[in-house]
């Protein structure tokens, strides 16, 4: 018996210790392939270079990283409100018959493989966004929309199951004080499931910002500045994705250049995640 | 009360929806009937830098700036798929394109270059100028035997048939193949638009040959090149001529012609481009069809 424990204890160290190795590996490529080559353009004009010519030699990724950042607040302003709503509602008022369906659809929706949401967008948002706009209907507005869509689960679960946690003493206490439904709810509820709530969005800035592969299909990839909310972007993930098969060289130390400025967004939207959860507990 | 308001509300979602899909069918099919000339913005799509088709494109159409460096303009939006490519110039009728001529479909319209129709006889003929070559490289002398017979086969009048049905120019002078009865695997690696015909080749050879496992890698013709010269793989492709660096190390035969064939929405009404408005508008200078002459 004894034998046996100490066995499993040791598989799941190991275990443990594959995806601990695999990080840890992952950082070093990503570090150590990427840091020279900023170093030789100079972090600089690397990161505040607003052309990127690889033909000529010129890798400034600023035009890529304000775009991350804009379709990442785009994806937020669109994504946040309506699966906070939708949250509120599948805690507080759906009967269960109906959460029974929606559930489920909604789980689903978390696990569409995100080239079939790139491919629906291109088809059927695109068009809509080029007949309103009359441009080419591939930019930042139709990007938010697309990342809107795909972070709704996230914020849904993680919002519905901090909504649920609040005791319900909060909500009959605020109905006990003569508040309607919709005030107790939106007063007290929703105010004591902050913490929760804000680590979801932050998961799903996460998922926006490293999402790559529906991006790649609907920004319209250039690499310039944009200058309206219908301009076409390009990513950082997309850089990486739509060059790294060709590139060589200093082409491909950029492009892992630019990976190591996504790592270190990612890093921070971690530690930020991690103080927030950590503030919670307290 | 409650769930009747529920289902009111689920079906007016469902009918919303529905009447948008409709709505949008309908506005753009007045677009079918006018726009007896076309003006508006020009929406240039390119494929990403480093792309064979693109490098080709730049090089045929001379979008250079004054070193021969690609100088297609940044404003152009960019993919790095055929088939979004496609999809985008089919759905914007201000947009225009470029593919190679064995990936064309019906859904865009190829546009006379010059006067010039992107069909394979022009190509082959050479009135159409817009073309490169489809290459194989390999380190000389290296090359295995199976790697040999397959290359061969490719060479070979079955191989070059099945070129010419995929749409692509076959080459001349070709041999009946003979197989040689050899087993075992090749490797292949390069360019994302020669591996479709590739594969093609593949499927076909392995069925005369059932010893033989080929496994093809798309990578890009420059990755493809570099994987050859280290000896990674046995073969590599190619959509564009080696660089005289890259020659020095490895040998390269020509197995095709493709043509790159202008593309424009259906809706369109220019039929007709001069190389110099296909230049103007990829260096950025032409921004709009009415400046387009025809």
């Amino acid at each position: 018996m004894k034998v046996k424990e100490n066995l499993m204890k040791y598989i799941f160290l190991l275990c443990a210790c594959i995806s601990i190795l695999a990080v840890v590996i992952i950082c070093l490529f990503i570090f150590v392939n990427g840091v020279p080559a900023i170093g030789e353009v100079g972090i600089v004009k690397f990161i505040f270079g607003t052309h990127w010519k690889p033909s000529s030699n010129e890798f400034g990724i600023f035009p890529m990283i304000v775009a991350s950042i804009y379709v990442t607040a785009g994806a937020i302003i669109i994504g946040v409100p309506i699966g906070l709503l939708t949250a509120i509602y599948l805690a507080m008022y759906c009967p269960v018959k109906v959460y029974k369906i929606v559930k489920p659809l909604i789980n689903l929706l978390a696990s569409v493989p995100s080239v079939v949401y790139g491919f629906f967008c291109l088809v059927v948002v695109v068009p809509v966004i080029q007949n309103l706009t009359h441009t080419s209907g591939k930019g930042i507005l139709t990007t938010s929309i697309l990342l809107g869509i795909m972070i709704l689960p996230t914020i849904i679960s993680t919002a519905e199951s901090s909504i649920r946690a609040v005791p319900s003493m909060y909500y009959e206490g605020a109905l006990a004080l003569g508040a309607t439904k919709e005030r107790s709810i939106m007063k007290t509820v929703v105010p004591a499931a902050k913490s929760g709530i804000m680590s979801g969005v932050i998961l799903s800035v996460g998922r926006a910002i490293g999402e790559t592969m529906a991006v790649v299909m609907v920004a319209g990839n250039q690499a310039i500045m944009p200058n309206s909310i219908t301009s076409g972007v390009r990513t950082l993930t997309s850089n990486i994705v739509m060059e790294m098969g060709y590139a060589t060289g200093m082409h491909r130390d950029a492009l892992i250049g630019t990976a190591v400025v996504l790592f270190v967004f990612i890093l921070l939207i971690n530690i930020c995640f991690s103080l927030v959860v950590r503030k919670k507990e307290k | 009360m409650k769930k009747l308001i529920c289902t009111l509300l689920a079906g007016s979602i469902l009918a919303a929806t529905f009447a948008g899909c409709g709505t949008d069918n309908n506005s753009s099919s007045p677009t079918n009937t006018k726009k007896a000339t076309i003006t508006g913005q020009i929406y240039p799509i390119t494929r990403e830098s480093g792309s064979g088709t693109r490098s080709a494109f730049s090089e045929l159409f001379e979008v250079v700036d004054n070193d021969g460096n690609d100088a297609i303009t940044e404003t152009a939006e960019s993919t790095s798929s055929t088939s979004v490519m496609m999809t985008t110039v089919a759905g914007n009728d201000y947009s225009i394109g470029y593919v190679s001529l064995g990936s064309l479909s019906d859904d865009v319209k190829a546009v006379k270059i010059d006067g010039t129709k992107c069909t394979v006889d022009n190509v082959k003929s050479g009135t159409y100028k817009i073309s490169r070559p489809f290459n194989i490289c390999y380190i000389d002398g290296k090359l295995s035997k199976t790697a040999d017979d397959f290359r061969s086969y490719i060479l070979s009048t079955e191989g070059q048939s099945i070129i010419e049905e995929e749409g692509y120019i076959p080459m001349e002078n070709t041999k009946a193949y003979k197989s040689s009865g050899v087993s075992g695997k090749i490797t292949l690696a390069g360019s994302t638009s020669v591996a479709p015909v590739m594969d093609k080749l593949k499927d076909a050879y392995e069925k005369v040959n059932s010893g033989v496992t080929i496994e093809i890698q798309e990578s890009g013709s420059s990755a493809g090149i570099q994987s050859a010269t280290e000896g990674a793989v046995d073969i590599g492709m190619s959509s564009r001529e080696l660089s005289d660096d890259e020659a020095k190390a490895l040998k390269s035969e020509q197995i095709a012609l493709d043509g790159i064939a202008v593309i424009v929405n259906k809706n369109n009404s220019i039929d007709n481009l001069t190389s110099e408005s296909v230049k103007s508008i990829y260096l950025g200078e032409t921004t709009d069809w009415s400046e387009i002459e025809q």
